[in-house]
């Protein structure tokens, strides 16, 4: 049956989450007529329950869904073993995807991450650089997405507390973060008492802790209520609109401008393209029917790992690797956080139950090149976060840090006086990009079309591991700080499929080692844009959210000035 | 399968991924499709109730229903688990025949917890090798059903929250109720029931 043939738009764009979703809002205002593509649906306040089973043990709605058809499959090394295949994608789908759900933190990545090669080869010399990284310095510095990340604060609503305005350190805030032209709109999340215990022993340790940006309504913002800190955010939508996803902020104003047609449950098979290597439009399937879109312009901006199965996907005469891979670089310089974290014990109760993770406290003494790296061994670190938020079969399934069985009338007698009295250290350790880690097309995996699935190669590195060990130290010692009596470490190994994955389209100005340039325009398939995490470079030692967002409204901002070499 | 097995409808997996989201997950309380045979569901209530027994610190897993809560989810969503609880309860049988002529329900609590030691520690019994990733499961599983919300079939009578002195559920947190000092009064009532406002 030939795809039915839509009218053609101005712009299509692929995927309403995150990236997508607040790309749509200056596009629209801009006059410009886009349709939305989205392989979910809409949700509702009351679809999102305080139900753990539900959300976060059953991954409800990911279950039921199009990404959860297609899992990546993983393995360590190039001719390492397959790694277990998960059960679930890490993303959603729906109107707002994953950021329906997010933990919310919206930080900036600093100055440092846009040139980690340039810096790190000036401090200690270029031989600091771990071998056989591929790491480039960013085409465009921290000051020139600022103003982005200002605009997408604003837009969305940020809560938090400026460390540094234009040069002027505040240390209520974080003062290793990069300068900022202004406050945040909303002030922090609301102190808790855990988190505040955690920053006072932070202090005495001579460290500078502070309340971690977060996407979430600390006040009434945008005719949206303030959090109500009811303890079920981690990976559950919000019941009341606090959590500032694009599903409530800038999806419906662009909605309401006229010129966003959101279409749910749609599919994406295809990006097609012409004799010239420009794309024409998006091919979908939606209702069990096949649909072409015409569009003068096609943002993608799904996942990371879909962005680079669908552009390998859509092969053509002019594009037979793939499309905008004539130099063979789509889906390399693969990253994602090394999560590592240190669960500690408490001889009191912490009353971490309720509140939101983002709501917890943070420092980043031991990240980015806030310290003196000579003789370690690695380069970067890691942020690290104390989450407020415990939700019960997650208190319950704590280590038992050696002092009792994992089951059986003792181990119950243990997690009734300490279910309530441990808490995690995450740290969330910056990594980089590797010749040997990648994306590709699985040889034998398909999903229910008889397409390939997303294949990760991935590993850990010798320098990641001493970064992991180095930020495990600094955990164990301000939990010990804080008056924990035990400690208990995650083990290493390599993280396969993540929520914060990076590259494979990755941003450039050299067209052979990077798939879209410094505005995050396909080198080879001029109106073809890519938004998300997959054209980042470096991954900063935090959340990717709002560097995604930031680099999305600049690349939408660059289509609307240069529309008419762009669109043609 | 072909595209056009997809597009003419016979696929039933991705027509699926089309159910509108409304009319999705809003956990009910299950009625309990019974998917165990007699031995198997007797067998798994000894286990569940040796993983978190019943006793000085109030009722355990079974009085919680967690074998209930366990049998509802292998005839819905955990399908795909349905055989690996009949291989391990099986072999947790033949094993505890083995070793004494007895079936795993007939033995008493320590040589039931002996039993479980040895799985947990991956023992092998003739060609079954999963011992340790079926214990692993089934204490997995207990858990959820211990300290999940009630109206999976688990956590009766908020057994598993009390345990723990897990506040509950609200919808609306006070910051007084965030310090570390504090005891927030119990709120017993399941997701549905907070959103919804019944009982």
């Amino acid at each position: 049956m030939a795809p039915v043939n839509l009218p053609k738009t101005d712009v299509v764009v692929i995927g309403l989450g995150a990236a997508g979703g607040l790309a749509v809002l200056p596009l629209a205002r801009a006059g410009l007529k886009i349709v939305g593509l989205e392989a979910g649906g809409w949700f509702r306040p009351e679809d999102h329950l305080a139900d753990e089973i539900r959300n976060n043990v059953r991954h409800w709605p990911h279950a039921v869904q199009k990404a959860n058809q297609e899992i990546p499959t993983a393995r360590n090394g190039r001719d390492g073993p397959a790694l277990p295949r998960s059960a679930y994608h890490p993303m959603m789908n729906g109107v707002g995807g994953t950021s329906l759900h997010y933990w919310g933190q919206s930080w900036r990545l600093t100055e440092w991450d846009f040139k980690v090669r340039s810096e790190t080869a000036r401090r200690y010399g270029p031989s600091a650089v771990p071998a056989g990284s591929t790491v480039e310095d960013w085409p465009l510095s921290y000051q020139e997405l600022e103003p982005y990340y200002d605009k997408v604060e604003y837009t969305i609503g940020v809560s938090g507390k400026a460390g540094n305005i234009r040069g002027t350190v505040d240390e209520a805030g974080n003062i290793f973060e990069s300068p900022r032209q202004r406050e945040y709109p909303m002030p922090p999340l609301r102190h808790a008492g855990f988190a505040d215990h955690m920053a006072e022993a932070a202090k005495r340790l001579g460290w500078h802790s502070y309340c971690p940006p977060a996407a979430i309504n600390s006040v009434p913002y945008d005719k949206r209520t303030a959090c109500f800190y009811h303890g079920f955010c981690g990976s559950g939508g919000c019941p009341v609109n606090a959590k500032n996803s694009t599903a409530v902020t800038t999806i419906p104003k662009a909605v309401a401008t006229g010129n966003l047609k959101v279409v749910p449950y749609a599919h994406v098979i295809a990006i097609d393209s012409d004799d010239h290597g420009r794309v024409t439009g998006v091919r979908y399937l939606k209702d069990k029917r096949e649909y072409f879109q015409p569009a003068s312009v096609v943002l993608l901006a799904s996942y990371t790992y879909e962005n680079t199965r669908l552009l390998l996907l859509s092969k053509s005469k002019t594009y037979p690797r793939g499309l905008s891979n004539t130099h063979g670089q789509v889906g390399l310089h693969y990253m994602s956080h090394t999560r590592s974290g240190v669960m500690g014990l408490f001889p009191f109760d912490l009353n971490r139950w309720y509140g939101t993770p983002a709501q917890g406290t943070s420092l980043d003494d031991w990240s980015d090149d806030n310290f003196e790296h000579s003789g370690l061994g690695f380069i970067g670190g890691g942020n690290l976060l104390v989450p407020m938020e415990a939700k019960p079969i997650e208190a319950a399934s704590m280590p038992t840090f050696g002092k009792a069985p994992r089951w059986g009338s003792s181990w119950k007698a243990f997690v009734k006086e300490n279910a309530g009295r441990w808490a995690p250290v995450w740290a969330q350790i910056s990594t980089l990009p590797f010749e040997d880690h990648f994306l590709d097309l699985d040889p034998e995996v398909k999903d229910p079309l008889g397409d390939p699935v997303c294949r990760l190669t991935v590993g850990l590195k010798e320098s990641e591991k001493r970064a992991i060990v180095f930020m495990h130290e600094k955990a164990e010692h301000w939990l010990r700080e804080a008056g924990a009596i035990a400690t208990d470490k995650l083990p290493l190994g390599p993280i396969a499929l993540s929520t914060h994955a990076y590259g494979g389209t990755r941003m450039g100005d050299n067209p052979e080692t990077n798939v879209v340039n410094r505005w995050g325009f396909s080198h080879e398939a001029p109106n073809l844009g890519i938004l998300g995490a997959s054209v980042m470079g470096t991954t900063g030692a935090r959340n990717p959210t709002l560097t995604v967002q930031a680099l999305a409204w600049r690349t939408a901002d660059h289509l609307i000035s240069e529309w008419k070499s762009i669109a043609l | 399968m072909s595209r056009r097995d997809l597009l003419a409808g016979t696929v039933a997996t991705i027509a699926y991924a089309f159910v509108p989201v409304s009319s999705l997950g809003l956990a009910r309380a299950p009625a309990l499709k019974e998917v165990l045979t007699f031995t198997e569901r007797q067998s798994l209530e000894a286990v569940v109730s040796r993983i978190i027994p019943a006793g000085t610190n109030g009722p355990g897993a079974l009085e919680a229903g967690c074998a209930r809560y366990i049998e509802s989810a292998l005839g819905d969503v955990y399908q795909s688990l349905r055989k690996m609880y009949s291989a391990g309860l099986a072999a947790l049988d033949s094993h505890a025949t083995s070793n004494g002529g007895k079936s795993f329900v007939a033995l008493d609590a320590t040589e039931q917890d002996r039993v479980l030691s040895e799985f947990e520690q991956n023992i092998r019994v003739g060609e079954y090798s999963d011992s340790a990733a079926f214990f692993e499961l089934v204490r997995r599983h207990t858990l959820e059903g211990m300290f999940g919300d009630p109206s999976y079939g688990g956590n009766a009578n908020f057994v598993g929250w009390d345990l723990i002195e897990y506040p509950g559920p609200r919808m609306y947190v006070s910051r007084q109720m965030q310090t570390m000092d504090a005891k927030p009064p119990r709120s017993r009532v399941s997701a549905k029931q907070l959103v919804h406002g019944s009982r």
